[in-house]
């Protein structure tokens, strides 16, 4: 116990970061973000966002103080209508008018720009948050992210993504070397080997998960099959005619099985792992990152966000919809509340200034739900 | 009126505690760092639960202030508005009200508005799209479930001479007779007007003269006449956007559950839509609906307990219970 003294002056140091949203405060911003967002055709969605953005970051504390989010309402307006005004673009020419060269033309040229749109993204979303009024800042180069995903990318295809836990170390550095609060600056350092572990330990809970679940199901479906028996037969007059295929017989047994198929094998299975992963990455970036030389930490169980996230998407089904601003709040929570920095002196951050800039690559990651992750 | 508030000068992540003074002159002073101001110059922010609020003055300083209330108290005072989505946030009815406008619109675009997009694509879409619809769905049906039909020359010539006077003066209509062990008595219809009977379905008739089956074919027809599939497609389409939106990321499985529920309500719809027109069409063929009421019966007694399905199963069973089918049938018998 050799260590024990300096251990609980480390212990002191680290500071876990607070939540204090509250799920029935939220679902009143959320539910009215969506009918005035409904009312305006689609226009308030933008101040919709900034709302429950500004919710989010206002409840996010740390040393007693809590985060700002800056974003300009209008321009994400403007970056929505240019993503959404391209993918209809898109859409009528290849589905409405069949005039595939001009639609290929549009992919490619939103392809050409990925790089610059995810650097835009990150770079958008750390310019508008802020801490004790001073904002974060990205410096990454355009360039640095087009020899990126050059490379990686090409990389990626001849290794059949094998080699993707370096290009997710890469890609973290890539994103914290260049990141800013005031004038600190933010360091990752990750081995790579670690990330090849994360991946088996999430594969073998998984597969663990996929087992069991079989067993219980063959042991249940054993005691459930016999007291039905031939419950097959039961078949009921026509059916109609769905989008792919046909819907022959379509008996209520059919439904309650895919009901009972997706409720205790996909959806567990779904958000089991996205919970897991979430933990286990979460933890590890955190854990080797530093602002300067003030260390973040993370101490999420894995098993635990699996579960939040299960029971999330659960209770959002049940409630059809209703529980979702209570589900995003639980899961925030625990991950926040679950991460800790340790900084020597909070005061001593300098400012650069706030920046706007252009919102499309924000939009464009929105509006395609991609997960660059910080 | 004195607010209490941290301020941060705008240059570095330095917290000073202050007090604000608002005058009844519009001024705004904080003695400690020597700002005088007019009210005007002064942002403050619209009130977002209660989140501590923000005062922005000029040159990046900025004041954030955990008396909400006392600021909402200040803006009242000195007439400016509070922010309109916190009223409504806080008001209990206007929220209750958004809830409603939200349920509403969703119902909205999955009745009266996919209806309309129905129609409107049914009578875009030119009929050539329809018929190749069809055609690739029939062609796999063939190869996989469907086999020649094993019945006699005489009981087609009937079923036949009934889909005939079903459809006269219709074109686009065609009967099919197939055998299908996998299918089971069945009988389906395709957008462009195909119809499949089985022979396993017609082996259930109780009837000499098929008029049980022929009131099936009318229940087909129904589907046809209707544009259910198109219809289908359509809601199943919406659903999916909407719960999609509203779930925001979850979108991948969020949707699976509540389209098959409303699917199936809309089978369960679209099957009394075409019941109803199946009683139509006998009606003015002057035929009772009680031999596909007795059809019915066998169906369910071949289907085993007819019960079983009461309760639970009934609010997702795709087609309305036999049971009440079985009544519905009967109660327009002659």
């Amino acid at each position: 116990m050799f260590s024990n003294y300096e251990e609980s002056v480390l212990e002191q140091e680290f500071k876990s970061f607070e939540f204090k949203g509250n799920g029935k405060e939220y679902f009143r911003i959320w539910i009215v973000n969506i009918a005035l967002s409904i009312l305006t055709l689609g226009i308030y969605s933008a101040w919709a966002k900034v709302r429950s953005n500004r919710y989010m970051y206002a409840n996010t504390y740390l040393n007693g103080s809590n985060f700002e989010y800056n974003a300009e309402p209008i321009r994400i307006l403007i970056g929505r209508i240019v993503v959404v005004g391209f993918y209809a673009l898109f859409v009528v020419f290849s589905q409405y008018l069949f005039m595939f060269e001009v639609a290929a033309g549009i992919a490619i040229l939103a392809f050409i720009a990925m790089p610059w749109l995810v650097r835009q993204a990150i770079s958008f979303k750390l310019r508008n948050t802020s801490y004790r009024n001073v904002p974060f800042r990205y410096t990454g180069k355009t360039r640095d992210f087009y020899t990126f995903f050059l490379w990686h990318g090409l990389l990626n295809i001849f290794t059949l993504f094998l080699a993707f836990p370096f290009s997710y170390i890469r890609f973290k550095e890539l994103v914290l070397h260049h990141a800013h609060y005031g004038h600190g600056t933010f360091s990752f350092k990750g081995k790579v080997q670690n990330i090849y572990e994360i991946y088996f330990s999430i594969l073998g809970w998984t597969m663990l998960f996929i087992i069991s679940l079989l067993l219980v199901i063959a042991l249940l479906g054993g005691i459930y099959g016999a007291s039905l028996g031939g419950a097959e037969e039961i078949i009921m007059l026509s059916g109609g005619l769905e989008e792919e295929g046909v819907e022959i017989g379509s008996s209520s047994m059919m439904t309650g099985l895919i009901s009972f198929v997706v409720l205790v094998i996909y959806l567990p299975l779904m958000f089991g792992q996205k919970g897991l992963s979430d933990a286990y990455f979460s933890n590890y970036v955190r854990d080797h990152t530093c602002l300067e030389k003030a260390p973040l930490q993370g101490s999420m169980n894995p098993f635990r966000l699996a579960w939040i996230s299960i029971s999330n998407a659960l209770a959002i089904v049940f409630s059809l919809g209703l529980l979702y601003p209570w589900s995003q709040i639980r899961y925030l929570k625990y991950k926040l509340e679950h991460t800790s920095f340790a900084c020597m002196d909070y005061n001593q951050f300098e400012s650069s200034g706030y920046e706007q800039g252009t919102t499309i690559g924000e939009e464009m990651i929105d509006f395609f739900d991609i997960n660059i992750g910080f | 009126m004195l607010i209490d508030a941290v301020l941060y000068d705008g240059y570095s992540s330095k917290e000073h505690h202050v007090t604000i003074e608002f005058t009844p002159q519009r001024e705004v002073i904080i003695a400690s760092h020597g700002i005088e101001l007019m009210l005007d110059e002064v942002r403050i922010e619209s009130r977002l639960g209660n989140t501590p609020r923000v005062l922005s003055f000029p040159n990046g300083i900025r004041c954030k202030s955990k008396e909400n209330e006392k600021i909402d108290q200040l803006l009242r005072d000195f007439g400016l508005t509070k922010s309109k989505a916190y009223k409504i946030e806080s008001s209990w009815g206007l929220t209750v009200g958004s809830v409603l406008i939200t349920v509403g619109f969703i119902w909205f675009l999955l009745t009266t508005g996919a209806n309309f997009t129905a129609n409107t694509l049914a009578s875009v879409l030119p009929e050539s799209t329809l018929s190749e619809v069809s055609d690739i769905t029939m062609d796999q049906l063939e190869e996989h479930y469907l086999n020649p039909t094993k019945l006699s020359d005489r009981q087609e010539k009937i079923i036949q001479d009934h889909f005939d006077k079903l459809t006269q003066g219709e074109l686009g209509y065609k009967l099919h007779f197939r055998s299908s062990p996998e299918m089971g008595p069945n009988a389906f219809a395709l957008p462009s007007g195909d119809i499949v009977l089985t022979d396993q379905l017609v082996a259930l008739s109780r009837d000499n003269e098929f008029r049980d089956i022929l009131g099936v074919l009318a229940h087909e027809k129904g589907h046809v006449v209707e544009k259910h599939s198109l219809r289908m497609a359509i809601k199943t389409g919406i659903a999916g956007v909407i719960v999609g939106y509203v779930a925001g990321d979850v979108s991948v499985i969020a949707t699976t559950i509540p389209t098959i529920l409303i699917n199936s309500s809309y089978s369960r719809e679209f099957e009394r839509e075409a019941d109803a027109h199946a009683v139509k069409e006998l009606e003015k063929m002057g035929i009772s609906t009680k031999y596909m009421a007795r059809l019915f019966e066998v169906l369910a007694k071949k289907a085993g307990d007819s019960e079983d399905n009461s309760s639970i199963m009934g609010m997702v069973a795709s087609h309305p219970l036999t049971s009440e089918r079985i009544e519905y049938f009967n109660s327009y018998a002659k």
